[in-house]
């Protein structure tokens, strides 16, 4: 029986047929393509026509190659385990050769979606495919959190490059001549995501647009590490200076002077603070900054019934909650 | 003040939450410096810089983030009077130092310098903290220049 209809394929088309001799469970035929001209497309597509169960083989057979692959592609649910002891065949197999490699993925956005990476070596035409003279692995890192199942697609085919997926591992592609174990590709990995870093703390620091490069931005950033540093101790000396006068207007119950430097403080904090200042710190306790100072606080400005702004009363209770993880947190390691 | 776009969540809180704490920290000092002695004024200044410091690294996050949970026990160290950090059971966990690969970036090394904590961190976790503690020290520098500004003469 011939499964293939000629204007589907090219001519130099060799292939050979191996049986699945493990005799799974299942009993599906596993088709090995010793591939030299196909497109991925149609290998993939051939690939999924073997998973098939038999009726609907052949209403896929002759139709248009998108459609198809995306019907086929559905089924690739179940058949999961097949398709993974496909890459086990491939290298104990010796007729095939380490090329022979196709790549599957699965339309359903599931959690429990796998990604079969398999390697593709061989140069392809060029009429459909994108990915030529790259190489793939599938690296499982433990960076992603459990949250965020981000992966790149590596689909080279030009239908499912649209089509967005969430995978569990990292796919990195290795370039042609790069080379292709394990370290190297984690490494690369690694470098990355440092580089993704880089371009955040690029946002960040002003000025970093016109260096490129990873030494010149590094420097950047430690210059203006470094710069924010001095202004804070420029600025401590100067209160040291004005400390007096600070005293001074922490003593006035002035809260308007304290909203100007402020703006956005609300006044009810800093009448707050003039509150914690004149009523009684026990001067001789009063040695350390205790988180039971900061829960006091908190819970006398919640008590009193003077805040008539409701934006305030959230503000603290925010500012509370945020206190009152850290205290009790405190509270329990002390216990 | 939020993480915009960036994919690291490295948001901050408000600028009041800065000045909340700063101002806390201020008025401990007073309590204990009394303003009579001229000569000390390196010592206040020192202890200003602190002050704003470990304000900025309670404000900040407390102990969520490295830099900050670091710079606490450095304060807690050095000065038990001012700083008063809980005692935590268990040790803070360094990451495995193998991870750090000092081989490929002695450029890093003067960036672990001057962010606390940054010894013991690997690079990718050092930039994520970089970019924190750079918005906090921003943070903090905009609340002391407010103060300043409204408590300098006219």
């Amino acid at each position: 029986m011939d499964y293939f209809s000629p204007h589907t394929y090219n001519s130099s088309l060799s292939f050979s047929l191996v049986l699945n001799p493990k005799g799974k469970d299942k009993s599906f035929k596993f088709l090995y393509l010793l591939y030299m001209d196909l497109s991925v497309l149609e290998r993939v597509k051939w690939l999924q026509q073997q998973q098939m169960v038999s009726p609907d083989f052949f209403e896929i057979l002759g139709s248009d190659g998108r459609e198809e692959l995306k019907r086929v592609e559905s089924y690739l649910g179940n058949n999961n385990d097949e398709l993974q002891s496909f890459r086990h065949y491939e290298t104990i197999d010796g007729c095939i050769s380490r090329t022979s490699s196709f790549q599957i993925e699965q339309v359903k956005n599931n959690e429990e979606n796998r990604v079969i990476a398999l390697q593709h070596k061989r140069k392809t035409e060029g009429k459909t495919e994108k990915i030529e003279n790259k190489k793939k692995k599938k690296i499982k890192t433990e960076d992603e959190t459990e949250s965020s199942m981000k992966g790149k697609s590596n689909m080279s085919n030009s239908e499912t490059s649209s089509e967005i997926q969430k995978r569990d591992y990292i796919h990195v592609r290795a370039r042609r001549g790069e080379a292709t174990d394990r370290h190297s590709l984690a490494e690369r990995a690694r470098r990355e995501k440092l580089s993704k870093k880089m371009k955040c703390l690029q946002d960040i620091v002003p000025g970093c647009n016109k260096v490129t490069g990873k030494a010149g931005m590094l420097d950047e950033i430690i210059n203006y590490v470094q710069s924010l540093q001095q202004q804070v101790e420029f600025l401590s000396m100067k209160l040291s200076v004005l400390n007096p006068e600070l005293e001074y207007h922490i003593n006035e119950l002035s809260t308007k002077q304290f909203q100007a430097c402020f703006t956005d403080l609300p006044e009810a904090v800093s009448k707050q603070l003039m509150m914690v200042d004149a009523s009684s710190f026990p001067l001789q306790h009063q040695e350390s900054l205790d988180y039971s100072v900061i829960n006091s606080i908190q819970t006398t400005t919640l008590g009193s019934k003077d805040q008539t702004s409701s934006g305030w009363e959230i503000h603290s209770q925010s500012l509370y909650n945020n206190l009152r993880t850290d205290s009790v947190s405190s509270f329990f390691s002390l216990e | 003040m939020g993480s915009g776009n960036n994919p690291i969540y490295t948001g901050v809180p408000e600028k009041d939450v800065f000045a909340l704490h700063f101002l806390q920290t201020l008025s401990n000092l007073r309590t204990q410096i009394p303003f009579s002695s001229p000569d000390k004024t390196k010592d206040r200044v020192k202890k200003i810089k602190k002050a704003a410091y470990v304000s900025m690294a309670r404000a900040a996050g407390g102990t969520n983030r490295l830099w900050s949970r670091s710079l606490l026990h450095q304060a807690a160290k050095r000065n038990n009077k001012n700083v008063r950090l809980s005692r935590r059971r268990k040790r803070v966990t360094w990451p495995r130092r193998n991870r750090r690969d000092p081989v490929e970036e002695p450029a890093a090394e003067r960036l672990r310098n001057l962010v606390p904590g940054g010894g013991a961190m690997e690079t990718s976790k050092l930039m994520e903290e970089t970019a924190h503690y750079i918005k906090c020290l921003s943070m903090q520098v905009k609340v002391m220049q407010c103060l300043v500004d409204g408590l300098s003469p006219k």
